[in-house]
Formats: structure tokens, C-alpha cells, sequence
């Protein structure tokens, strides 16, 4: 029973943190708004060579054939600069759904431009009512019932929906499944839409982590600088208890993250509850980061020129994505009070 | 990462759950799932002879070193000890204060010879611990203590005057452990010491506090030139020594206190399957929540443990009690709601609660004792995020 990190892990951890923190900053994003795609290539192709795009993509298709614990940390560093690029669900999502099909001509060429930096896909599921970054991907996996296709994207039939969160780009897709596009179907196309379900949502969980250790920093600094009464308000109990609750929250979120990684890289049987835990927790960590960030940043937290709104509304974006609360909420309630639960002392770890 | 248990400490469980089938029978089958928080009033007597038992069985102190008298269990062992020992409802331990607090206190700071002294009696659960920190005007402000230590010249040993209060346990000590002012000019947690005095002697009142469940397990206890046996460190060591042991208090306990928490939501879930309140979506939903609390609190714990280096201890320590303890609140609230209307009625007259209400009202002080949610708080915010301090009055 071992819950730490390899040096590896970390080491990784710590580089791609320095990348992000220098290369997407509040800046950067503000600039991306105003732009047509809201994406940068460049950013993309360096994510590229450091080999964070390919990172669960098989050795065997130029991939570095890694999991979700791997990836897990790098997913928080995402959500900690609010990285606009469609990274979290690419690895998380896309490069693990087309990994589990069958061998075939289509699975290994697709993994292998994804790898390389020569193509993007985006995923539609049908938790999710639209496609994140559709307008950069090259194909789109989309969901008809448990069929998995995979169809070439086409400007026309994608249409742009606005997000509360700016750098979101989010499209609603018109296509009719044909059998040429069908890669799965029945019980394998199901099972590997449950997969992209529980993905989609670690990948959620991270960034919120990220996300709301982004919007602490921020609150803290603030309040540890503004003053008034004579003293900076963040020496009141009344602010900084706000600060400590969130903090309890994001600490408290950490471990069951890990734990979800772990058991979806290990194909735990009750992995999809797990994630539900990690999900409900990091979320709710963010949403209060969000909300408590705001209040003591005072009037100034209400405005757009100051960036908590930046990581308040990916926080907020993010939370009814793969899975709501609901959602979630009632896939781990069906665990619990289910006839022959896996509940009781002994049971707490195991299952 | 490897979030699995491996072959041997499976057969560890297979010996300690064994053991405890075989052993939790006859004169201790009365105790299942008795005592603890809110429960300690049960079966003092029952549960003392049961402290005892589990030593002969060598399942006292599982995690000690084993040249102290402990099994020199891993942490892995340790989980599945606590694991196994709720899951057969075993009972509250009594000699938990002295096996969690004083004994590794006095492995970290005693000499050789209070090692020697002490920890057998720990480990035999012949000699039962108490815990002497907070005093009438010591509560939040814990080093505002004033109960005083005073050095006999002639006899080389402390004498102790003053008064401790929120006891527990202190009506069925040997002994405790209390912190007290060496030097009458010093002034909060400066010019402490930590000392081992005897219950047991006629400088020593203990007066129960009838808590609002109308039953006892917190105490007044009066020092009237009482003698203490033993001091740990030296004289204005006290602090020092007693957060060293605040230490201890959020490590590895933290795994038993779970446990029972397990059992808690466990019985709520059997009442909720059973009176239909677990169709009801409100009541799913906050089940739901309190299974995911339970979770964060178990995984927390685990990472906690397995983390040596000591960077994730610092941090998760700093937030548990907060996070357990507002949890537990909320689980005592869904216990009375699960029950409804039911949930007012007493077991029998005068004042006897049933069990869920015995738990619902003593989470009421789960965020009161041992630093209150709004002293963590401050702590979380000062210590764990850097901000600025409140000022102080002193």
C-alpha cells in the first residue's frame, strides 16, 4: 500500500509546471479570447515534443504508453494556469478510448498522427451536450447509443455554442452514424463510453484541484496585501476562515484524485465510484474556491480586469462536464445502498 | 502508487480477525460495539478486563516498537488491525490515551528508566492514561496555563497545584500526564514542564462533569500538592513535548476513530434500507455524501501514512481534525433525520438515549474539543496558507 509518487512522476510534474506557469499566463489567455479559434498552434505543437500529447498514446504508435497516474499531476498543472488547449481531455479521454479498440488500420494511424502532432480529435459523449474544441480537431469520436465513431471533421457541420468561460470553444455537431464509421458497437462500445465517462470526469477532478490552488494563491496574495482598518483584511478571522475552509476542501480532494487515477490505470471493478468521489470532492473544492475567492477579493473579485473570474469560471465550466453532481451523486448512493453493498470496516479500501 | 494490500498482511488479517472471533465471546460479547466517544460510560469495569485480554493475545500497542513490548506492525498492519477490529464490533478501548498519546510520548522524549517504568503497564492494559492540557482559562488559549509545578528540594520531587479540566477518562486513571508552569515568571507556552503524576494519591480530586447527555466521561481534576512521579524533558520542555504528542494524536489514531465512523454510517444505512428512508431522494443523496466524506477521510489517512518524507503529513495533519470533525457533526444530523419523527424518543426514562442519539449529541462537541473549528481555522489559515497573524493580546 503505497500512495506516493515516483521522483519521475514528480520531477515531470515540476517541469511541465514551469512550462505552463511561463508560457500560459493571464495574459496570454485574455489574448487568446480575442482570437478566432481561441487556440494557439504553436502552444499545441510544444505540448507535442515534450511529449505530454502522447503520453497515454501506445509505444507501439509513437506514444510513451503511460497511465493515469502519470498523468494525473500534469492534469492539476493544466487546471492551475487554466490552459485553454483541449490537452486533459485529449490524454485522458481520446488517446485511452481509441487504445482499447481492436488493432486496426484506422486505431493505429489515428493514435500515431495524434502522437506526432499531425492531427487533434475531439469527443462527443452523451453526457456532454457539446464537443470541446471541435473547430481544431481533425476528427471528431462521436456517440450514437453504445456505437463508437469516429467521423472527419467538416466546418459545416459544426456550429459554435459560447461558453460562460471564454476560453471554452464548444460546438454542437450534425451527423448521421453510417456503418463505415462505426469502430465499436453493443456491449464493447458501451463499456468504452463508461470509460470515456470516468476519464473525462478524472480529468475534471484534476484540473479542479489545480483550479482551486490557483484561486487560493491569488485570494491569498490579495488579502495578505490589501488593507484596511489598518491592517491587511487577510489577518481578520472573518477572511481568512474562508481561505482555511477551502483549503481543508483541496487538501481533503487530493487523495481520492490519486486513488481514482490509480484504480481506473488498474481497471478496478468499482473504479467508476471512485471517480465519482474524486469528482464530487474536487469540484466542490473549486466551486468553493470560486466562491470564497470572490468574497474576499471584495468588490474587485466582481470585476473582469482583476483573474479570479479566469479560474472562476473554468471551475464552474468544468463542474457539469462528464457527469454533474447529480450524476455522480447517485452512482455512488447506488454503491452504498445497494443489497449486498461492499460496505462495512473491512471494506473501506478494498472496494 | 499501489493501492493493494500484499500476502503477508493479508495473513495478518486472517490472524487478528481470528483471534478476535475466538476471543470476543462469552463475558465480552456484551461489548460489541460499545464505548467509545459518547459511549465511554459502558462497562468500564467489562471493557478494563477486555484491555487486558487483547494484551495476552499481544494485541495491545500493535504499532510500538517491539523492544518496547509493541508487534512492531507496519502501517499497513496497523490499517488492517483498526480495519478488522471494528468490523467485530470490538469495543472502545479504554487504554487508548495511554497507547496512542503517553507511550509514544515517552518513546520520543522519555529517559530509559521511564521507558522501563511506564510502558509495561501501557502494554498490559493494566494502567489506564488521562490526558491533562486544558484548565478553566486554558481552552483555546492552550498555553495560558496556570496550574504550577514547584520543585521540593528535599525530596527532589515536583509537587503540582492548580486545576485541569475536559478530562477524559480521568475517573478510571493510574495515571496522567499534565502540563504545568516550572517557572511562575513565564508566561504562555514558555517555562512548561511535562509531567507523570499518580492518580492514585490525596492531592488528586476528580469531579465528573455531567455532559448534556446526562452521562460523564470528561472530568474536573483537582492538584493539591500532588506529587508527580516523573517529569519528561526538562523544565520548560513542556510544550515541546506536549505538540510532539498532538502529533501522535493525528497519526495513526486517526485509522481506529474511522472505523468507527464506518460503523456509525453502517447503522444508519441498515435503519435507512429498513424504515424506507433510503428511497428517499434527499436522504440518498446526503448518504451518498457522507459515504464520499468518509472516503476522502479514509484515502487522506492512507496518503498520510505512506508519505515518509513528511510533506504531505504536515499538511494533511493540519486540516484533519476540521475535516473529521465537521463530517462526524453532519453524520450525527443524518442519523436524526434517517430516524424522522422517531428520532426524539427516548430508549427509557430517566434520560437514556439510544445509541444514534448518544452520537448525535456528542458530535455537538466533535468541533469543540481539541482546538475548536475556529481555532484550526486560524491555524490552517496562519500556518498552512502564510497569512497574516491576528494580532494577539500578549
Amino acid at each position: 500500500m503505497d500512495f506516493t509518487f515516483t521522483e519521475d512522476q514528480l520531477l515531470f510534474q515540476e517541469s511541465v509546471r514551469d512550462f505552463l506557469v511561463n508560457e500560459v499566463t493571464t495574459e496570454s489567455i485574455r489574448a487568446l479570447w480575442e482570437t478566432k479559434t481561441g487556440r494557439s498552434d504553436e502552444l499545441w505543437q510544444q505540448l507535442v515534443e515534450m511529449g505530454l500529447v502522447g503520453m497515454t498514446v501506445p509505444e507501439a504508435q509513437g506514444g510513451l504508453g503511460m497511465n493515469a497516474v502519470d498523468f494525473v499531476l500534469l492534469a492539476q498543472e493544466c487546471g492551475y494556469v487554466a490552459l485553454p488547449e483541449n490537452l486533459v481531455e485529449t490524454v485522458l479521454v481520446v488517446a485511452p478510448l481509441l487504445a482499447a479498440l481492436p488493432e486496426s488500420d484506422v486505431r493505429n494511424e489515428w493514435l500515431q498522427k495524434m502522437a506526432a502532432g499531425e492531427a487533434r480529435i475531439a469527443v462527443g459523449h452523451s453526457r456532454n451536450p457539446l464537443v470541446s474544441d471541435a473547430h481544431t480537431a481533425d476528427a471528431w469520436l462521436l456517440q450514437h447509443n453504445d456505437e463508437v465513431h469516429l467521423v472527419k471533421a467538416r466546418k459545416k457541420n459544426m456550429r459554435r455554442n459560447e461558453s460562460v468561460d471564454p476560453s471554452r470553444r464548444l460546438h454542437s455537431i450534425e451527423w448521421a452514424p453510417k456503418p463505415a464509421t462505426c469502430l465499436a458497437k453493443g456491449p464493447a462500445g458501451k463499456a468504452l463510453w463508461m470509460q470515456a465517462l470516468n476519464y473525462g470526469a478524472l480529468g475534471v477532478a484534476a484540473q479542479s484541484l489545480g483550479l482551486a490552488q490557483r484561486m487560493i494563491d491569488l485570494s491569498v496574495k490579495y488579502t495578505s496585501e490589501r488593507q484596511q482598518f489598518g491592517k491587511p483584511i487577510g489577518s481578520f478571522q472573518a477572511v481568512k476562515h474562508h481561505m482555511a475552509n477551502v483549503a481543508v476542501q483541496l487538501e481533503y480532494a487530493k487523495a481520492p484524485v490519486y486513488r481514482a487515477a490509480w484504480s481506473l490505470a488498474n481497471n478496478h471493478r468499482h473504479a467508476g465510484v471512485h471517480v465519482s468521489h474524486a469528482k464530487i470532492a474536487a469540484t466542490e473544492a473549486a466551486l468553493l474556491a470560486a466562491r470564497n475567492g470572490i468574497q474576499v477579493h471584495g468588490a474587485m473579485g466582481y470585476t473582469w480586469e482583476v483573474d479570479m473570474h479566469i479560474f472562476a469560471k473554468r471551475a464552474w465550466a468544468l463542474d457539469g462536464a462528464w457527469g454533474d453532481r447529480a450524476f455522480h451523486k447517485t452512482r455512488v448512493a447506488k454503491f452504498v445502498l445497494k443489497d449486498n453493498a461492499l460496505i462495512g470496516a473491512s471494506n473501506t479500501f478494498v472496494a | 502508487m499501489k493501492l493493494t494490500f500484499s500476502k503477508e498482511d493479508e495473513q495478518f488479517r486472517e490472524e487478528i480477525a481470528a483471534w478476535l472471533k475466538a476471543n470476543l465471546v462469552g463475558e465480552f460479547e456484551q461489548l460489541k460495539f460499545r464505548g467509545g466517544p459518547g459511549d465511554e460510560h459502558m462497562f468500564p469495569e467489562e471493557r478494563k478486563q477486555w484491555e487486558q485480554k487483547l494484551a495476552e493475545g499481544g494485541w495491545t500497542c500493535v504499532g510500538w516498537p517491539k523492544e518496547y513490548g509493541g508487534r512492531g506492525a507496519s502501517i499497513e498492519q496497523q490499517v488492517i488491525f483498526f480495519e478488522e477490529y471494528a468490523r467485530a464490533g470490538a469495543p472502545g478501548r479504554v487504554g487508548h490515551i495511554g497507547e496512542g498519546l503517553a507511550g509514544p510520548t515517552l518513546i520520543a522524549f522519555g529517559t530509559e528508566a521511564q521507558k522501563q517504568k511506564y510502558l509495561p503497564g501501557i502494554v498490559s492494559g493494566k494502567e489506564l492514561w488521562c490526558q491533562g492540557y486544558s484548565e478553566p482559562s486554558a481552552g483555546s488559549d492552550l498555553a495560558n496555563v496556570k496550574t504550577k509545578a514547584r520543585l521540593d528540594e528535599k525530596t527532589g520531587k515536583w509537587s503540582i497545584n492548580g486545576q485541569k479540566v475536559w478530562t477524559s477518562l480521568a475517573h478510571e486513571s493510574d495515571w496522567c500526564f499534565v502540563v504545568a508552569r516550572t517557572d511562575p515568571d513565564s508566561v504562555a507556552h514558555k517555562g512548561l514542564g511535562f509531567f507523570l503524576v499518580s492518580m492514585h494519591q490525596p492531592g488528586v480530586t476528580v469531579r465528573p462533569i455531567e455532559q448534556l447527555t446526562g452521562t460523564s466521561e470528561f472530568n474536573e481534576v483537582f492538584f493539591d500538592d500532588a506529587v508527580a512521579e516523573d517529569i519528561v524533558g526538562e523544565p520548560g520542555d513542556g510544550w515541546k513535548v506536549a505538540m510532539g504528542l498532538l502529533g501522535f494524536e493525528r497519526g495513526v489514531s486517526t485509522l481506529g476513530q474511522q472505523m468507527l465512523f464506518q460503523n456509525e454510517l453502517d447503522e444508519i444505512v441498515r435503519i435507512a434500507k429498513a424504515n424506507g428512508a433510503a428511497k428517499d431522494p434527499v436522504l440518498r443523496q446526503r448518504i451518498a455524501e457522507a459515504h464520499t466524506g468518509l472516503r476522502l477521510m479514509r484515502y487522506n489517512a492512507m496518503r498520510m501514512l505512506s508519505d515518509t518524507s513528511g510533506g504531505a503529513l504536515q499538511k494533511a495533519a493540519l486540516v484533519y481534525k476540521l475535516h473529521w470533525a465537521s463530517w462526524h457533526r453532519n453524520l450525527g444530523a443524518l442519523a436524526m433525520d434517517v430516524l424522522g419523527p422517531e428520532a426524539e424518543m427516548l430508549e427509557s426514562a430517566p434520560y437514556n438515549l439510544t445509541r444514534l442519539q448518544s452520537m448525535y449529541l456528542f458530535t455537538r462537541s466533535d468541533t469543540i474539543y481539541g482546538g475548536t473549528n475556529q481555532i484550526q481555522r486560524n491555524i490552517i489559515a496562519e500556518r498552512g496558507l502564510g497569512m497574516p497573524k491576528e494580532p494577539k493580546g500578549r
